[in-house]
C-alpha cells in the first residue's frame, strides 16, 4: 500500500527501472492540458505541453507556430478572421 | 479574379495578414507574389483577392512593386540577401590537436600545482623534527 499522500491520482505514476534491476514507481506532477484554439476549441498543433520549467528551456519559435495569432487561434479560424477583415474593408 | 497585378491578402502562414500583388502565374494552382509578404511562390487557396488591380508587367521586379505599393500607401517587406561567406575549410585533425594540447597544458599545470603542494608540507614536516632534535 502506498503512503496516504500517494493514494490519490493527482500525481502521475512513472515506472522506472533502477540500476539494481528492480522497477520502482516514481510520482511526478501531471502535464498541463493541451493548448486549444480560443475560438473553436480545437487542439492546437505545434504547441508543446510541458511544465513551466520545460517550456522555459525551449526557444520561443519552438513553442508556437510562426504566424499571426500563432498558439492562440488555429489555422482555420485565422483564415476566416483574415478573410472577414478583408471583406469588411471592401 | 486571379490575374497579374491583382492585389491580394495572404491568409495562411508566416506572412498571413499582409497584402501582396500577383506578379506571375505559375500554373492553375500557384502564383508568384510580392509586396508586404516575402517574394515567393504561393498557393491560390492561400490568397484572398481584393478589389484593386495594380498596373504591373509580368514578372515585375521588386523595385516596380515598391513603386506601385507607394502609390497605394502600403509598405513593402524588404528581404536582405544573405552576404556570401566563404565556408571554413575543413582541416583534418587540427581541432583535436588543439584540444589535446589545451588538455595537456591544463593537466601539466595541475600536476605542477599538486607537486608543489606535496613538496611544501613535506618540507615543513622535515623541518619540524629537525628543530625538535636541535632543542
Amino acid at each position: 500500500m502506498p503512503a496516504p499522500r500517494y493514494r490519490s491520482r493527482t500525481l502521475r505514476r512513472v515506472h522506472v527501472r533502477t540500476p539494481g534491476g528492480t522497477s520502482k514507481i516514481q510520482y511526478r506532477k501531471r502535464n498541463p492540458k493541451v493548448a486549444k484554439c480560443s475560438k473553436c476549441e480545437a487542439k492546437l498543433k505545434g504547441v508543446p505541453r510541458g511544465r513551466p520549467y520545460k517550456m522555459m528551456q525551449m526557444a520561443k519559435t519552438k513553442k508556437r507556430p510562426e504566424r499571426p495569432y500563432g498558439g492562440i487561434l488555429c489555422s482555420k479560424c485565422l483564415k476566416k478572421l483574415m478573410i472577414d477583415r478583408a471583406r469588411k474593408e471592401k | 479574379m486571379i490575374e497579374i497585378g491583382r492585389l491580394c491578402l495572404k491568409t495562411a502562414g508566416r506572412d498571413s495578414g499582409g497584402k501582396c500583388v500577383i506578379i506571375d502565374i505559375v500554373d492553375d494552382k500557384y502564383v508568384m507574389i510580392d509586396g508586404e509578404t516575402r517574394r515567393r511562390k504561393c498557393n491560390v487557396a492561400h490568397l484572398e483577392p481584393l478589389k484593386e488591380v495594380v498596373k504591373i508587367s509580368k514578372g515585375a521586379s521588386h523595385e516596380d512593386v515598391k513603386r506601385a505599393f507607394k502609390e497605394l500607401g502600403l509598405k513593402v517587406k524588404d528581404t536582405k540577401p544573405k552576404e556570401k561567406k566563404e565556408k571554413p575549410l575543413k582541416q583534418r585533425g587540427k581541432k583535436k590537436k588543439k584540444a589535446e594540447e589545451g588538455k595537456k597544458g591544463k593537466k601539466a599545470a595541475k600536476k605542477e600545482v599538486k607537486k608543489e603542494a606535496k613538496k611544501e608540507p613535506k618540507k615543513a614536516d622535515k623541518k619540524a623534527p629537525e628543530k625538535k632534535e636541535k632543542e
